[in-house]
């Protein structure tokens, strides 16, 4: 079975500077990878990449689709989710309009989905009038979250989401997470907390200077591997 | 009795003005670019109806949804040629752009029309109304109420639709609002359709009592660029209540002192509140564009 989301040899930086070296991985429908690596190790760049908010070269397949061509929010629409580092939700809007923005173009499928959100995240519907600049850090994770599966997606991009988070409000966002992936939606987990990454992906891939240096199950992942991809060597 | 009278038509001179203000700013937070034109889209929309009134001799009220559609396409054009070709360039260039739009607008509108002043018909008459002793110019009413609707339709399609939220989205993270799915570049055009119809409502409005020249842009641009100081940059309910405030600050001072006095003193606050509260009144909603 062909994967949800193949990436070959894809190179991406900005102005001069790569930040992506010929990178490859797949993902498969369902499946959550962990996408590990200290910073600068360009898991985020490769995200935005996915997403085409940061010129890159290479092959981007989804669903068996090139994505080359296709602008950011074409990409959205074929099942893309993305939830970015820093939350970047949209701080004068309520926290419903937040999701209803990103939601599907029936107002009857939206409401629906707002309700599926505000189910995993009970904090949001509760808040659900107020402005978003209004929320905590972990509720504003949690609205970027609602915000990213508002459009239903196959595949959703993680990055980095227990920064800047208390640790009882990262595991409740990461327990968030677990339900999503369980749902059976495919999850891209940039993360520098190894720990908490591991914890919900089964598999992961390791990132240095922007090359792959390991790709596996978690358990055939060395100890070794790990710490080359955080501290080099 | 003078009084009343005067803030009458000093609320009709605003609401117009918010019109013009709205305009500006929505661009403002869709692109972060200003709109320099907008001022001479309020003359070209004057003009407009100067020239419908012949082959539509109804009062400008009828007009209005005419002038409405055919300044929104020249907003939309306005965007393909002079800001979507540049919006990656640097800020300037669009500055500059957008100039040049003003500056072909009141060309041409001086090739077709002439330097004479000319007057728009009415929104609905002439006439004076008399409530309670007191008279009330009918167009004056006509303007407000013109205007509120407009400023009020605006505001329940940002509020309440879809297509609203995502040129909210898309002025206040542009990036975002594509990772979200929103088709960015669509709403930067619909925003700039939007605010040269506002533009467009605003010259009809304003052509029928204060008359609209080729070059009585430059006057507008102005007063939209202090309103939107005023009201705290970005700031939508501050661009509309800073429209006001110019107005009958404006229609005050004038009838006390003279114009020029008024335009003086108008700049003269405006100056002061860019060293006293730079941040306008309505500030706190620039950080949040709210």
């Amino acid at each position: 079975m062909s994967p949800l989301l193949s990436i070959r040899n894809l190179t991406a930086g900005y102005g001069g500077a790569s930040a992506l070296d010929g990178v490859s991985l797949t993902v498969a429908a369902g499946e959550t990878v962990a996408l590990l690596g200290a910073n600068g190790a360009g898991k985020s760049t490769l995200l935005k990449a996915l997403l085409g908010l940061v010129p890159a070269r290479g092959e981007l397949r989804f669903d068996g689709a090139d994505l080359g061509p296709l602008a950011t929010e074409a990409r959205v629409r074929r099942g893309i989710g993305y939830v970015p580092e820093g939350r970047r939700v949209f701080p004068g809007m309520s926290v419903r309009d937040n999701l209803e923005v990103a939601g599907l173009p029936a107002a009857r499928d939206r409401a629906r989905d707002v309700e599926r959100v505000f189910a995993l995240f009970p904090d949001l519907a509760v808040k659900s009038g107020e402005s978003a600049w209004r929320l905590s850090g972990g509720q504003q994770q949690m609205l970027s979250l609602g915000r990213a599966l508002m459009g239903r997606p196959r595949l959703l991009l993680l990055d980095e989401p227990s920064l800047g988070l208390s640790p009882k409000l990262a595991d409740e966002v990461f327990s968030a997470v677990g339900r999503i992936a369980a749902a059976g939606t495919a999850v891209l987990l940039a993360e520098q907390s190894a720990a908490r990454a591991l914890a919900v992906a089964p598999r992961a891939v390791l990132l240095r200077l922007g090359r792959v240096v390991g790709d596996g199950p978690v358990a055939s992942l060395s100890d070794e591997a790990l710490r080359g991809a955080f501290f080099g060597g | 009795m003078a009084a009343f009278q005067l803030l009458v038509n000093g609320v009709a001179l605003g609401a117009a003005y918010a019109l013009v203000a709205l305009g500006f700013v929505l661009v403002l937070n869709a692109t972060s670019a200003v709109n320099f034109a907008q001022g001479d889209l309020v003359m070209a929309g004057g003009l407009l109806a100067v020239a419908l009134a012949p082959l539509i001799p109804l009062p400008g009220i009828v007009l209005l949804p005419v002038v409405l559609v055919l300044m929104a396409a020249l907003g939309l054009l306005m965007a393909l040629a002079a800001y979507l070709p540049l919006r990656r360039r640097p800020p300037v260039s669009v500055f500059i752009s957008t100039i040049a739009v003003g500056i072909i607008l009141q060309n041409g509108a001086a090739i077709l029309f002439g330097p004479e002043p000319r007057a728009a018909p009415p929104l609905f008459g002439d006439d004076t109304l008399h409530i309670g002793g007191l008279a009330v110019p009918e167009q004056s009413l006509a303007i407000v109420a013109v205007a509120a609707l407009l400023i009020g339709a605006q505001q329940w399609v940002f509020a309440r639709t879809q297509l609203g939220r995502r040129l909210r989205a898309t002025a206040q993270d542009p990036e975002m609002a594509r990772a979200c799915g929103v088709p960015v570049t669509a709403m930067i055009l619909v925003t700039f359709a939007i605010g040269a119809a506002c533009a467009g409502a605003a010259g009809l409005l304003l052509a029928n009592r204060y008359f609209v020249t080729p070059t009585s842009g430059g006057d507008l641009i102005l007063k939209a660029y202090i309103a939107v100081t005023v009201g705290g940059w970005g700031s939508v309910p501050g661009a509309v209540v800073g429209a006001l405030l110019i107005a009958l600050f404006e229609v005050g001072v004038s009838s006390v002192l003279s114009y020029p006095v008024a335009l003086g003193a108008l700049y003269l606050t405006l100056l002061a509140i860019l060293v006293l509260r730079p941040q306008g009144l309505f500030g706190e909603a620039v950080r949040r564009r709210g």
